[in-house]
């Protein structure tokens, strides 16, 4: 038995590992967009490959917990869950890249006037993702406190719908070329996007805690 | 000839392996927590081990019901059950060798013509309500102090599965050895009154006995059974009957293993006795009705939904039809195995009135006066028998068994040297043989008859009237040893 905890203390760690990358990696999205919209050009590139970097990590933390819970038949009811979770998980970490490398890229030029509301856009969208980390957590630790998590994530996959659908709105209303206006949207999109895969994952994750409960 | 009679029997075993490991180790194999190699090689040890080691004590309960006392008998009473027990898992009702095993043995009795023992019977039948309910009852509690102690634990995932794993194999291992205990009586037990083994001597101290022998013999037809077949009845009833997690399967394992070893230890019902707590009847109950009353108090205690109620009302069935559709089978095959391949089923006694019994019942204030009509009269059937005394209106039920007990003609001869010969030598103490000696070479026609002679020494005397249970348990193991020397020093008349 001693042996076999121990493997699983190993696979608990990675575990672990990977969700506080997915964590780091929703708040340097968030400070990223901060240095973006402060025009602070260099810090924002150092958080990109940060977040890169990330990415790379997570996939290989992924596949390994993958290896390790067919070749050990750990949690063999349970496993197929646990690798659907945290293979939409991990889609989350390549969505928060791929909205900063889009930033890299196109350096869309955000007047000022937006810049508050596209913050709070932007960290509605991360705190959803936060909200998402704990509840994935306590899937495996406390199954009796994942739904108040869900909900978080619910609610602030919402106010991420709510405050982009403003963000549009007034990027509709501002006087700028209709190509900008339009380059923006994308953007925007891409921001309220990262809540709605946190939102992706918590539906699944809802599933298979009712499935876990006894 | 002795393998050929217990053939009926080792495929009883080969079905109990095949069918019932199923039913501890289904869901961990289907759940993929267990490899069938695994639980295979736990249940091969652990079903031999509770046989041997406590396989007795439902035996004499189905002992009580009816004491096949020839191996053609046992042959065809177990030969009876597994043809009813096949049937019946066809048309997918649970149902084990217990429920066919009495049927069978009932069957025996009519046609032997000999009295069922209607409270052994009684007993036997409501352990089965009450293996089912009380099942269900533990199950219920275990899953919700399971549920508070999980919750409370916040143990992770993994951690819970290896904490699972390991109890699925601990557990399994307990109720493997209570499956044995409990259903080993079935396999083999209606030949136990038949003794085809004689006691082995193994060393100074050691008594391999003719019973532990045959219940070896039995368990080996288990683990037959767990190998060639099981594999296949693990995935169904893992999967078919009931889906459960992981802990709900240990949940419903452990109640399983409880119940089971519940109506099997000796041990146990010794320790009640001791404190002066109420005995549980050790019989052998089934234990596919045993888990789904586990996965069904398991249901109930989350809240009653998604209950198969059909699964109730089958198995209520299942209490009522197989020990019927055992009896009819056994009934037939009995009549054409003794009429058409002319072997024996049973022992040709005898009843007689005559002075020295109607003497004797007189003594025991029994009244002379209904007596008369069957005075000087002799009897073939214990049924025919209890008819007429009952159509006298004078005696109770009670009564006439006491009465039939005394008329029954048993031709003993004391021989000590047999007990040496058996092997039994070791079952009784120093004194108990030498004043056993003491009647060497006479011969008895009547039980009663020997008793009363050696009971006049004080190691072989009974406690009259006991009230305490330690007073009942000296009376039973000496009546334990009585019943042996009176199947060891019988003897045929026409020999």
């Amino acid at each position: 038995m001693a042996l076999l905890l121990k493997t699983t203390k190993f696979v608990e760690t990675q575990i672990d590992l990977f969700l506080d990358i997915v964590s780091d990696a929703a708040v340097l999205f968030k400070l990223a967009m901060d240095d973006y919209l402060k025009d602070r050009t260099s810090q924002f590139e150092d958080r990109l490959a940060k977040v890169r970097e990330s990415e790379n990590k997570a996939d290989d933390l992924r596949v390994s917990i993958e290896r390790y819970l067919y070749e050990r038949t750990l949690i063999p009811e349970n496993r197929g869950d646990v690798l659907a979770i945290l293979e939409n998980t991990d889609e989350v970490i390549d969505n928060i890249k791929d909205s900063l490398l889009q930033f890299s890229i196109e350096t869309p030029e955000i007047p000022e006037e937006l810049d508050d509301l596209w913050m709070q856009t932007t960290t509605a969208s991360v705190e959803a993702v936060e909200q998402l980390v704990f509840a994935v957590r306590s899937f495996f630790r406390d199954i009796a406190a994942v739904n108040n998590y869900i909900h978080k994530v619910y609610f602030f996959e919402r106010e991420a719908d709510h405050l982009g659908e403003n963000l549009r709105r007034k990027i509709f209303s501002l006087d700028i070329e209709l190509s900008q206006k339009s380059q923006l949207r994308f953007f925007a999109i891409h921001i309220e996007k990262i809540s709605d895969y946190a939102q992706a994952v918590c539906d699944r994750l809802s599933i298979y805690t009712i499935k876990r409960q006894l | 000839m002795i393998f050929i009679y217990l053939l009926s029997g080792l495929f009883l075993g080969w079905s109990l392996g095949a069918n019932d490991t199923g039913n501890i180790f289904g869901a961990a194999v289907e759940t993929r927590m267990l490899k069938f190699k695994h639980a295979a090689l736990i249940a091969a040890i652990f079903i031999t081990l509770g046989a041997m080691a406590e396989g007795s004590g439902p035996s004499q309960t189905l002992g009580r019901l009816g004491s096949v006392d020839a191996l053609g008998g046992a042959f065809t009473v177990a030969l009876a059950a597994a043809a009813a027990i096949t049937l019946m898992v066809r048309i997918r009702i649970p149902v084990s060798t217990s429920q066919t095993i009495v049927g069978a043995i009932i069957g025996w009795n009519f046609f032997s013509g000999r009295l069922t023992d209607f409270r052994a019977l009684l007993t036997i039948a409501m352990s089965w309500i009450t293996a089912f309910v009380m099942s269900a009852a533990i199950a219920g509690i275990l899953f919700q102090i399971f549920r508070r102690k999980i919750n409370k634990s916040h143990l992770h995932l993994l951690e819970l599965d290896v904490y699972t794993r390991y109890g699925l194999i601990l557990i399994g291992a307990f109720a493997a050895y209570s499956l044995g205990a409990n259903n080993i009586a079935n396999v083999v037990g209606v030949f136990v009154p038949g003794r085809p083994f004689k006691d082995l001597r193994l060393g100074a101290e050691l008594i391999f006995s003719g019973t532990a022998q045959l219940y070896l013999v039995g368990a080996m037809a288990i683990v037959l059974g767990i190998y060639t077949y099981s594999w296949k009845l693990m995935r169904t009833v893992g999967k078919d009957l009931f889906h459960l997690s992981p802990v709900t399967a240990l949940i419903a394992l452990l109640s399983e293993a409880i119940v089971l070893f519940v109506f099997a230890s000796q041990a146990l019902r010794n320790l009640l006795i001791f404190l002066h707590l109420p005995a549980i009847p050790l019989v052998p109950v089934s234990s596919s009705q045993v888990i789904v009353g586990a996965v069904m108090g398991i249901a109930i205690s989350k809240g009653g939904k998604n209950i198969r109620y059909n699964i109730l009302a089958k198995i209520s069935l299942a209490w009522v039809i197989a020990p019927l559709m055992a009896f009819f089978f056994s009934f037939i095959a009995l009549f054409t195995i003794q009429n058409v391949f002319e072997q024996d089923v049973k022992k040709d006694l005898t009843y007689e009135f005559n002075s020295q019994t109607v003497g004797y019942l007189v003594a025991r204030e029994m009244d002379k006066s209904a007596l008369s009509i069957v005075n000087g009269r002799s009897f073939d059937s214990e049924q025919k028998l209890y008819s007429e005394l009952k159509s006298t209106q004078v005696f109770t039920p009670e009564e006439i068994s006491s009465i039939i007990r005394i008329v029954e003609v048993y031709p003993l001869k004391v021989n000590t040297k047999i007990l040496t010969d058996q092997g039994a030598i070791n079952r009784i103490s120093d004194q108990q043989l030498r004043e056993l000696q003491t009647l060497e070479d006479l011969s008895f026609r009547h039980k009663w008859d020997f008793q009363q002679h050696l009971s006049q020494s004080e190691s072989w005397r009974l406690i009259p009237n006991p009230q305490t249970e330690e007073e009942k348990l000296h009376n039973q193991k000496r009546e334990e040893q009585y019943e042996l020397l009176y199947r060891l020093f019988y003897y045929h008349p026409k020999r």
